[in-house]
């Protein structure tokens, strides 16, 4: 019993068709509003973190502790007069923010989320493909932000877009090899070792206990898909500006930054699903969510510190990294997965 | 053979040397092969019926700190950014304040104040009551006019 | 059918006058060839206000004010390099206690100084959070001098002829209180930096200032030192009291970004040793001469000239002043240490990468009241 059948089941009157879709499209509104409160929570969780980590208060003025801070500063961004850039290419530019946010929300309907008491699985969409489907959508995002970058007409933004490109082919190679290694893994007791579910339900012992190395090269490659700080040349506030979005005011820059701070929390989540279990635990099929959440938000600290610590790496010695380390230690994890295999260790 | 006149030390007692203007860069070149490898400060002074232009050199090695003078009546005095590549912005930034022409700069422009500039702001004889105004043209480079409403 | 454009392989940036890592108004005219810098030219003068104009139309007592304006993080040390000068040629000898006591804030001040220049450094590359630990150390400098002058920033403290108040228990307890605790905290601070294997990655080895470019720039102060000259006008001609305390100069032979933040953190502690002494010396008595009392303070008349050098956070601040018998210096000129500094980015910034250029320009020590005046 899943959380679909059930809101399918208050709409049956409709007729089978429509009262699947009607579930289907209720299910994503609330995958919407939830990666919505989830990004505004993490913006203002960041916020009272970071300040505590500085010897700061953080925002404190509006509401009770500052809680309100975030809607305040989505409001004022609502408010403020869309500046174009002239020269822009207007389609790309309009369209790069949008494109980013939409992965981000595609991305956020797939993630399994597991069990919480009587609504059963919370997750939206049940693909036997998940795996492949949500690091395609994962792949979209880049193109939103060379869009940005190429489309402004502005130099900060071009160069932070090509950064952000050398970024993406350097990581991304390394990341689909520790994923191949997960899907392996996964296939010695599922029969379909694409299903996101069956790859939870198979962690028997968490794959990031088995693959270590895939878990730092998949650690490291969430970092630099959310480009935050260590891995942030794309935007690299104190050389580019601020890169990509430099031209960027108003709403369309608030969908950046709620597209940044979402990837950190769906990189956290696709952490804890591939490599921490996600929802397994004790008493699974009740509370699977909050353990979900929690192996979440550890990550999610981890991340924020790394960012809070951490200067920029240049562009070069990332790249570098990117091929000359992280990639023939992936090939090596994909060597230690098959031995893990052989040997009947999984 | 370049005359290199000693004068009575100022009042903080570094010694003071006086040469021509045309003996300027064989001066200065004694002096760099003296030691004297630092040039700190190129000081323009008005002295409103001419321009003195006082050098103050330094030497790592000696630890010693002297004042070379010279003064010119055509605002123009030969440059020394052969000897020290220091002398280069120092230059051109008493070229800006007070429109002393450093023959043989590789560079002679203003370097304060915005090409366009009128006057030589530390002469005695600028005039202080007009007021220019400075803006920036499209390509980012900044230009002075009295029109407060110009530019954009 | 359409004609193709020639293809321009370079491209031409213009960073600043208003961007992030450029600390206030400096302009940088890049040409770039991918993400490596080919050309560097620094435009300046956006915050040009002709001081040196200005203490032409003032009495010398008022002149010291905008001394306070230029390199506005180390007010007090500006102050005391303006009354070098000053003093010499106005033939007025400060008595031993205020002497004592401009050592003292003057140190002080080269501490604050040098840990806003760490703080923005690590912004410069990427690091939020040092800077504001060191802030945090700084508000309690800051502190000292608001309970000394009034005033945290600006302070205009020091004044011909002495200080403008004297010290009392509480600056001496609260100064006593800073250095006890000081060079521990300090240390955590620096930790996060040096300890950190980008940080090194991002700072070694880049930026390489030869000995022999150095001095023919002009370069003085932590530059200077960094590129392995043992350098310092507190030690090559003292003043104040420099030479009745102990200290040493770090120089470091590594020429790069990296040796010249390893000086600017020696140089604390190192002032923290000079400021540790001072305190326990200072002698009792007048803390100003009272022949520049406040009333006869404009009529100080200065004639001939005199050339006053001091340490500066930033390199060897200098002030030549020329009297002509009045009571308003004839001509006012200063020795900014980072204009020359600054004039060494267009050899330092060649055929480096953009990242690493805001690197570069980031360990010279930027202060845009003092580059422009």
């Amino acid at each position: 019993m899943n959380i679909l059948n059930r809101i399918q089941g208050i709409l049956s009157p409709l007729g089978h068709d429509l009262s699947f879709a009607g579930a289907y499209l209720i299910e994503t509104l609330i995958a919407l509003i939830f990666a919505v409160t989830v990004v505004a929570g993490m913006v203002y969780f960041f916020r009272k973190y970071m300040a505590r980590v500085q010897n700061r208060i953080g925002p404190n003025r509006v509401g009770k502790f500052g809680v309100l801070q975030v809607m305040a500063d989505g409001l004022k961004l609502m408010q403020k007069e869309s500046i174009f850039p002239d020269g822009r290419d207007d389609l790309p530019y309009k369209i790069a923010p949008i494109i980013v946010f939409l992965g981000l929300i595609l991305a956020f309907i797939i993630v399994p989320y597991s069990n919480l008491y009587w609504f059963g699985s919370l997750t939206v969409t049940h693909s036997n493909v998940g795996i492949i489907l949500i690091f395609a959508i994962l792949a979209i995002m880049p193109i939103g932000e060379i869009f940005a970058g190429i489309s402004s007409n502005n130099k900060y933004a071009m160069l932070g877009a090509l950064r952000a490109v050398a970024k993406d082919i350097s990581f991304e190679v390394p990341m689909m090899l520790s994923i191949l290694a997960i899907i392996m893994i996964a296939s010695v007791n599922t029969s379909q070792p694409l299903n996101l579910q069956n790859i939870v339900s198979v962690q028997n012992i968490p794959f990031g206990i088995l693959e270590p190395i895939g878990l730092f090269i998949f650690f490291i490659s969430m970092i630099a898909r959310a480009s935050y700080s260590p891995f942030d040349m794309g935007e690299s506030d104190s050389e580019l500006v601020t890169g990509d979005t430099t031209e960027y005011g108003g709403l369309r820059f608030g969908l950046f930054y709620m597209g940044l701070f979402g990837t950190i929390f769906l990189g956290s989540m696709l952490v804890s699903v591939l490599y921490l279990g996600g929802g397994s635990g004790p008493y699974e099929s009740s509370i699977g969510f909050i353990w979900f959440l929690i192996k979440t938000i550890v990550l999610v600290v981890i991340s924020l510190t790394v960012w809070l610590s951490m200067p920029r790496v240049r562009i070069d010695k990332f790249v570098n990294f990117g091929w000359k380390i992280l990639l023939p230690l992936s090939f090596i994890n994909l060597v230690i997965t098959g031995i893990i295999i052989l040997g009947g260790i999984a | 053979m370049v005359e290199i006149v000693e004068e009575p030390a100022g009042k903080d007692k570094r010694k003071i040397f006086r040469v021509k203007k045309e003996d300027l860069i064989p001066a200065m070149k004694s002096f760099y092969d003296q030691g004297y490898d630092h040039l700190s400060l190129i000081t323009g002074i008005d002295r409103r019926d001419k321009i003195e232009v006082v050098y103050h050199l330094h030497s790592f090695q000696k630890n010693e700190y002297i004042v070379v003078k010279t003064e010119t009546l055509n605002d123009t005095v030969p440059s020394v950014t052969s000897i020290w590549k220091s002398a280069d912005w120092d230059e051109r930034e008493q070229y800006d304040m007070l429109g002393i022409t450093f023959e043989g700069h590789p560079d002679l422009r203003r370097i304060l104040l915005p090409e366009g500039w009128s006057g030589y702001p530390l002469r005695k004889n600028y005039d202080l009551s007009k007021v220019q105004f400075v803006n920036m043209d499209e390509d980012g480079n900044d230009y002075a006019s009295f029109d407060p409403g110009d530019g954009w | 059918m359409e004609t193709t454009k020639p293809v321009n392989k370079y491209v031409e940036l213009n960073m600043g006058p208003q961007h992030p890592s450029t600390h206030g108004v400096l302009r940088l005219k890049l040409l770039l060839d991918g993400e490596t810098v080919k050309r560097v030219e620094p435009v300046i003068g956006y915050l040009h206000r002709n001081a040196e104009k200005i203490c032409e139309l003032d009495y010398y007592c008022d002149s010291l004010l905008y001394f306070d304006r230029m390199d506005y993080v180390n007010s007090l040390s500006m102050e005391a390099g303006f009354l070098e000068a000053a003093e010499k040629l106005l033939g007025i000898e400060p008595p031993e206690r205020a002497k004592w006591i401009r050592t003292i804030m003057a140190e002080l001040s080269r501490i604050a100084s040098h840990l806003v220049w760490a703080g923005a450094y690590g912004l410069d590359l990427g690091m939020l959070t040092p800077f504001f630990y060191v802030f945090d150390l700084r508000e309690q400098l800051l502190n000292i001098f608001t309970e000394a002058s009034g005033s945290r920033l600006l302070t205009n403290y020091m004044s011909i002829g002495g200080v403008y108040q004297d010290f009392n228990d509480k600056i001496i307890y609260m100064i006593k209180d800073f250095i006890n605790s000081f060079p521990k905290k300090l240390e955590e601070v620096f930790n996060l930096f040096v300890k950190n294997d980008i940080f090194i990655s991002r700072t070694k080895g880049i930026g390489i200032l030869e000995k022999d470019v150095a001095i023919s720039y002009g370069v003085t102060g932590p530059m200077l030192r960094g590129s392995g000259v043992d350098y310092d006008v507190r030690k090559a001609e003292p003043y104040l009291m420099y030479d009745k305390v102990n200290f040493d100069i770090p120089v470091s032979y590594a020429k790069d970004c990296l040796g010249r933040f390893l000086v600017r953190y020696e140089e604390m502690r190192q002032s923290v040793k000079i400021v540790k002494q001072a305190i326990n010396k200072i002698p009792d008595g007048p803390y100003f001469n009272p022949k520049a009392k406040k009333s006869l303070m404009i009529r100080l008349r200065g004639e001939g000239e005199a050339y006053g050098r001091t340490e500066s956070s930033k390199g060897e601040f200098g002030v030549y002043l020329v009297g002509d018998g009045t009571v308003k210096p004839y001509r006012v000129r200063v020795r900014s240490p980072t204009f020359k500094n600054l004039s060494v980015l267009r050899e330092l910034g060649k055929d480096v990468m953009i990242a690493d250029l805001v690197a570069i320009s980031g360990s010279i020590d930027l202060v845009f009241g003092e580059v422009d005046r």
